[in-house]
């Protein structure tokens, strides 16, 4: 599998390390009603078949964390951007 | 007291009693590359703090800059004394960068000759096609399991740049990997 | 004629006489041929047993699908077993063996099964072994293992190198036929770049044996002009000897080289085989079309071949299959057959066509239509064949053809599936999209006017196209037959695995008649071959024995690999020393010359202990325990985790990593810190030092050093981006040693610049930039692991050495001893300091007794989680100390701690021992151990029961700290 790094280019699958489901966000809260947020970010995780973001690492590059968007049953790559953006725009959307 | 200590204390290369000098591997023909330790060598890591990303680019003309990630540089030097490279950009991208010295935690290998692009491709996944991969550009990568900072230093040149802690075993696999074009340290 | 050479033709050097052994029998060839072509030259047309029944077996292809004629080659370490006769290259000094015979090829005792093969039908293992079961594993499958079994693996290390590498292409074509070779030259001609491959010895594919006329040249000069135009352009790369044998996403293409194993002895410095992993932006699959046998009586007799492998061996290597042959087919193709050898002076007896109405050419020789070869007779060779008229007909080989399978395994290796076309009886491959295109008779064009057109067309792919040559056509017509039914003997579908026609309705009547079960019920291409020659014939009498379709059928799932790849390709250079690099450190050296013992910890190497005199590893750390208690010790501590934290919102980025705060550190001060993971468990731990407002240096455990670096990037990344900070690893760039003990200040005092040390210029937890031995750059830390007076001292890599051997100098009076991990973690659970053992992925802040340390006051990682009600339980297991009652007795780590007088049993379990030492200040051993309500037990007898070791002694509960309470000596 290779996955376009926006900041290396493509590059073989090999060189990432995956963390699973990127749709989650951290509650920006540490109010104790929020615990079932919590419970949600920390151990809720999406393993749908298609489309999926995907926390990627490119640990064996120039270790930026990224979301990879993938088929997962197909195995085809759609794209990959930066973590960063993707937090910044699932911040706007908020 | 010594502003310099590298006159009468010199650097050590990790490499010093591994990189012994000579001829190796087939020897049917020319060596097919030539394996050079660039030590020492001053070696700073900038990078940019939020936002100033153009203004560190804009500040590191002149310098010899190579790219190791997203708004992020190894600047490198040779015959500069300790801590020199790394206090002069210290003072010049104040607030704009992070300026790190790493003169000892990497060391560089220059490999060259017509065989160094065949012998790279046995370690790294990135295309080495003049087109994709132009003199002055950098990649980071994996080779043998050790992460490399790899730059085309010329047509047939290249600089592997590798944490000092993996030089000796790295060094055994890449000029392993060259043994069948022959090769030579210098 | 004593020989089976041809007087003229073929691809060989005639003037090379090549010398090997068979069956350590000596036999010639020459230059050009493969082990197959030279036994046959010789008139060996037994070269192997088959594996189940252990009939004699000759070869039926001339090519990678070879199910019979595999042999071990080489010898000593350098043996292969199941290698393809057709596929090795012979060389000078060439050695092989025969497999599945004993005691010998000709006389093989296990051939007696083959009188009772009526109970080895389809599911006869199953059947038959499966009681009673114990019998299983020591009597029936060594049994069936010694008698049947393949080539056996040689025991000795391989001597010779293997490799891998990467290549990058426009378009990786696969194939050098007549579609591979127009596809190569459309794209090359258009700058592309282009890699050919084929699993050839020499790039043609069916050039190299099919008499044809390209451009009005004969195909073979066509082809040579082609590929010399190819060799001539720098962006091309030709890779014969190289099997792409697997598709894998992103189109990447697994490809193993043959590099070396066309001689006997690799060149030293060059490997055998090289993987390439092979990035393709477009692929063109050229592999062609294999040739299916027909199911009839005797279709494994040594003679029975491939009508395409006939003359092949005849065309390209001068060899005749027997003196004089026949030829049973149902479609036009093997015509070619009898015509070829006809034309090489090889007498050809009949064609048998099953087609009533069949008109191809036989120049000559007669056809006997609308007829089929029942039985072979002969047992170790053909001495004739019998048709369904009853007539029989004298001959020494017979050529078969069954039809034509497009080569589109690799089109299916991710997923896909063929589908049938009932005018070609061929399954076609799917479209995979134009990443991925198949051209030529893979694709199933059964005429070299179409191959070339649709492999100039796939290689252009719509870019500018390339002007296709003439040529002259072969024509093709096919009526389907599978199987003779009214054979008498064996007919074989799956000749690898002994699978006869039979054997399919039967695993249909017993109710297998998914392929993918039949498959198994019957090992039908379940061999190392994978059914190349027999599964489209399984899958037509499945179709008609379950009355279904083949479409409905279907075929078996396409795996990688193509063809069987040898470990030593997939392992690659990564073995013996190069299975992971080491990572040293920049003490390594004077490490050495102190007589360190080192030890793996993850990549580093680090020094375990320095014995003396014979010491064994627990009087050396002991010593050194007690020297550097008693006055000074050195310790290499440069693998512990670096990272510089730069920027504006550094000690805001550190106040989320940890769970305790680090933008209110001083400069110029050190700090402990504790990290969580988001669900609350401690993940790692360290000392923190501020050495500016926007800069400080954090420390990570050695074990957890690259992960936090990864967690960090994540948090900041991933959940913080707003935040100004930057992070990079230090850890290689400084020689970083603890110096402890009561003589640690006077020791360092020797080699500091300009600064008199003490508790005002260094105060405990002190973090200092100096600078050493007049003028090397330094961090000084005051910090300890061991409990003494101590100090942290980190000099760039270069001079590390250098440095270490000034403090060894400058404690000399105080006799310093160098120390190493073992006599480190004797004195940190002395101290009662948590490690590795206790931060095991378990424990919270508070079981580890730091529960202080977690902020209330601020967000950070773990937070939320480590308020959970299940980690916050006081009955919670925390850690205590533990010591034996009786002071003789050993404690050992892992031990489980039960209640005084409850019965020794898992059920009863409160706990285990995380970590033990002999403690020299205390004569005893000693541990830490994490105990149900542990704190307030402190003071209790247990039982410390090693179920494991079959030991049980009492240990007491005490605090953690077993060893200066007050920590006087920190202060010292
Ligand atoms: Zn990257």
């Amino acid at each position: 599998m290779l996955i376009p790094c926006p900041h290396c280019g493509t590059r073989p699958v090999e060189e990432f390390t995956f963390l699973g489901d990127a749709s989650v966000t951290r509650p920006t809260t540490n109010d104790p009603s929020s615990m079932e947020q919590w419970y949600d970010y920390v151990y809720l995780r999406n393993n749908p078949r298609g489309r999926f973001d995907e926390y990627a690492h490119h640990s064996g590059g120039c270790r930026s964390w990224l979301v990879v968007t993938r088929n997962t049953e197909t195995h085809e790559v759609y794209g990959a951007v930066t973590a960063r953006d993707y937090t910044r725009a699932k911040g706007a959307r908020a | 007291m010594l502003n310099s200590p590298e006159k009468i204390l010199p650097r050590v290369s990790p490499l010093r009693d591994i990189a012994i000098q000579g001829r190796f591997g087939a020897s049917r023909t020319a060596p097919g590359v030539t394996f050079t330790v660039r030590h020492p060598l001053s070696i700073i890591s900038v990078i940019a703090r939020a936002g100033q990303g153009s203004a560190t680019a804009a500040a590191l003309k002149g310098y010899n800059a190579q790219w190791a990630g997203p708004d992020q540089y190894f600047v490198l030097a040779e015959n500069l004394g300790e801590g020199a490279l790394y206090r002069d950009l210290k003072a010049k991208l104040a607030g704009v960068a992070s300026v790190t010295d790493q003169s000892h935690g990497r060391v560089v290998i220059r490999m060259s000759g017509p065989r160094a692009r065949a012998v790279l491709a046995k370690g790294t996944p990135v295309d080495l096609h003049p087109d994709q991969f132009p003199v002055g550009k950098s990649a980071l990568t994996q080779m043998a399991h050790v992460g490399v900072h790899l730059t085309r230093a010329a047509d047939d040149a290249y600089d592997l740049s590798v944490f000092r802690g993996f030089s000796e075993s790295f060094w055994e696999w890449m000029t392993e990997q060259a043994e069948e074009y022959g090769y030579q340290v210098i | 004629m004593s020989s089976y050479r041809l007087d003229k033709g073929g691809l060989i050097d005639r003037t090379t006489e090549l010398s090997f052994s068979f069956d350590g029998k000596p036999f010639t060839g020459h230059a050009g041929d493969t082990l197959a072509s030279a036994l046959m030259a010789n008139g060996m047309t037994l070269m192997g047993r088959s594996f189940k029944y252990h009939r004699p077996r000759g070869v039926i292809t001339a090519g990678a699908a070879e199910p019979n004629a595999l042999v071990e080659l080489r010898e000593g370490g350098r043996k292969e077993a199941n290698t393809r006769a057709t596929m090795i290259e012979l060389y000078d000094g060439l050695t092989a063996r025969s497999q599945n015979r004993w005691p010998s090829l000709n006389f093989d005792v296990g051939a007696v099964t083959s009188l009772a093969s009526s109970i080895f039908v389809a599911g006869f293992y199953y059947k038959t072994f499966m009681w009673p079961k114990s019998f299983w594993e020591k009597i029936y499958e060594p049994l069936i293992r010694r008698a049947a079994g393949l080539g056996t693996a040689s025991r000795l290390p391989d001597p010779d190198k293997y490799e891998k590498a990467y290549a990058h292409c426009d378009l990786l074509v696969i194939g050098s036929g007549p579609a591979g070779l127009m596809a190569a030259l459309a794209a090359a001609r258009s700058g592309q770049r282009v890699v050919l491959a084929d699993e050839g010895a020499r790039l043609g594919g069916s050039l190299l044996h099919e008499r044809e006329e390209i451009d009005g040249k004969s195909g073979l000069d066509w082809a040579a002009g082609v590929l010399a135009e190819l060799a001539s352009l720098p962006t091309v790369t030709l890779m014969p000897r190289t099997t792409v044998m697997g598709w894998f996403d992103g189109n990447i293409f697994g490809a193993v080289e043959r590099v070396n194993d066309h001689v006997a002895v690799p060149d030293p410095y060059e490997p055998r085989q090289r993987y390439w992993r092979i990035i393709a932006k477009r692929a063109v699959l050229a592999a062609g079309a294999e040739e299916r046998p027909v199911a009839f009586g005797g279709n494994d007799v040594p003679g029975v071949m491939l009508a395409s492998a006939m003359r092949s061996y005849a065309n390209r290597y001068g060899v005749a299959a027997g003196r004089s042959v026949a030829v049973f087919a149902n479609n036009d193709s093997a015509y070619r057959t009898a015509r070829d050898l006809k034309a090489q002076g090889v007498h050809v007896e009949v064609i048998v066509d099953s087609r009533m109405d069949a008109s191809a050419d036989s120049a000559g020789v007669p056809v006997i239509r609308g007829q089929q070869v029942t039985d072979v007779s002969g047992r170790k060779g053909v001495t004739g064949i019998e048709l369904s008229n009853g007539t029989h007909i004298d001959c020494e080989a017979l050529a078969m053809s069954g039809g034509w399978s497009p080569i589109v395994n690799l089109a299916c290796h991710r997923g896909q599936k063929p589908h049938w076309d009932k005018s070609l009886l061929a399954f076609l491959p799917p479209d995979n999209g134009p990443g991925f295109t198949v051209a030529g008779s893979a694709a199933g064009k059964m005429l070299l006017s179409e191959c070339l057109a649709d492999g100039a067309a796939k290689g252009a792919a719509g870019g500018k196209p390339v002007a296709v040559p003439n040529c002259r056509d072969e024509g093709f017509a096919i009526a389907p037959l599978w199987w003779v039914k009214e054979s008498h003997g064996k007919a074989f579908i799956d000749y690898q695995n002994d699978a006869t026609a039979k054997d399919l309705p039967l695993a249909a009547r017993e109710g297998y008649r998914d392929v993918e079960l039949a498959k198994r019920y019957t090992t039908t291409g379940m061999a190392t071959d994978q059914g190349k020659l027999g599964n489209i014939n399984a899958i037509a009498i499945l179709a008609e024995a379950t009355g279904r379709s083949m479409d409905e059928v279907g075929t078996t799932t396409f795996r990688p690999f193509y063809t069987p790849v040898s470990f030593g390709a997939f392992a690659g250079p990564f073995t013996g020393h190069h299975f992971q690099p080491v990572r040293k450190t920049p003490l390594h050296e004077w490490a050495e010359e102190q007589g360190a013992v080192f030890v793996e910890t993850g990549l580093w190497m680090r020094s375990s202990w320095f014995p003396q005199d014979g010491e064994d590893w627990l009087a050396s750390a002991s010593r050194e325990v007690l020297a550097t208690r008693n006055g000074v010790g050195i310790c290499d501590v440069s693998t512990l985790g670096k990272i510089d934290v730069q920027g504006k919102d550094a000690g805001a980025f550190l106040d989320k990593l940890y769970c305790n705060t680090f933008s209110t550190l001083a400069v110029g001060k050190a700090r402990y810190g504790l990290m969580l993971r988001e669900d609350g468990i401690v993940y790692d731990d360290g000392t923190t030092s501020r050495l500016a407002d926007d800069h400080y240096v954090m420390t990570t455990t050695t074990a957890n050093a690259a992960k936090v670096m990864a967690q960090m990037e994540f948090a900041h990344q991933a959940l913080f981006p707003e935040l100004d900070v930057t992070y990079v690893s230090v850890t290689e760039q400084w020689a970083q040693m603890a110096v402890a003990g009561p003589k640690s200040r006077a020791t360092l005092q020797k080699i500091v610049d300009g600064l008199e040390l003490n508790d005002q210029t260094a105060p405990y937890m002190a973090a200092l930039e100096i600078t050493v031995m007049g003028g090397v750059p330094a961090r000084l830390f005051r910090l300890s692991f061991s409990g003494e007076h101590a100090y942290e001292l980190a000099v760039p890599a270069d001079y590390g050495n250098m440095v270490a051997r000034a403090v060894c100098q400058a404690g000399e009076e105080f006799g310093i001893v160098p120390y190493g991990v073992e006599a480190l973690s004797i004195m940190r659970i002395e101290k009662g300091h948590v490690a590795g053992g206790e931060l095991n992925g378990t424990t919270t802040a508070g079981d580890l007794g730091l529960g202080k340390m977690v902020s209330a006051k601020k967000d950070f990682i773990g937070r939320m989680m480590a308020q959970r009600e299940g980690l916050m339980d006081p009955n919670r297991q925390c850690v205590v100390g533990i010591r034996p009652v009786d002071p003789t007795d050993r404690i050992r780590s892992g031990a489980h701690l039960l209640k005084r007088d409850d019965t020794p049993s898992m059920a009863n379990d409160q706990g285990y021992v995380t970590s033990v030492a002999w403690s020299p200040m205390l004569d005893m051993w000693i541990g830490l151990a994490l105990l149900a309500n542990g704190r307030a037990r402190h003071g209790e007898v247990v039982q410390v029961w090693d179920g494991l070791r079959g030991a049980r002694v009492m240990g007491e509960i005490c605090d953690p700290m077993h060893f200066d309470k007050e920590n006087k000596r920190l202060h010292a």
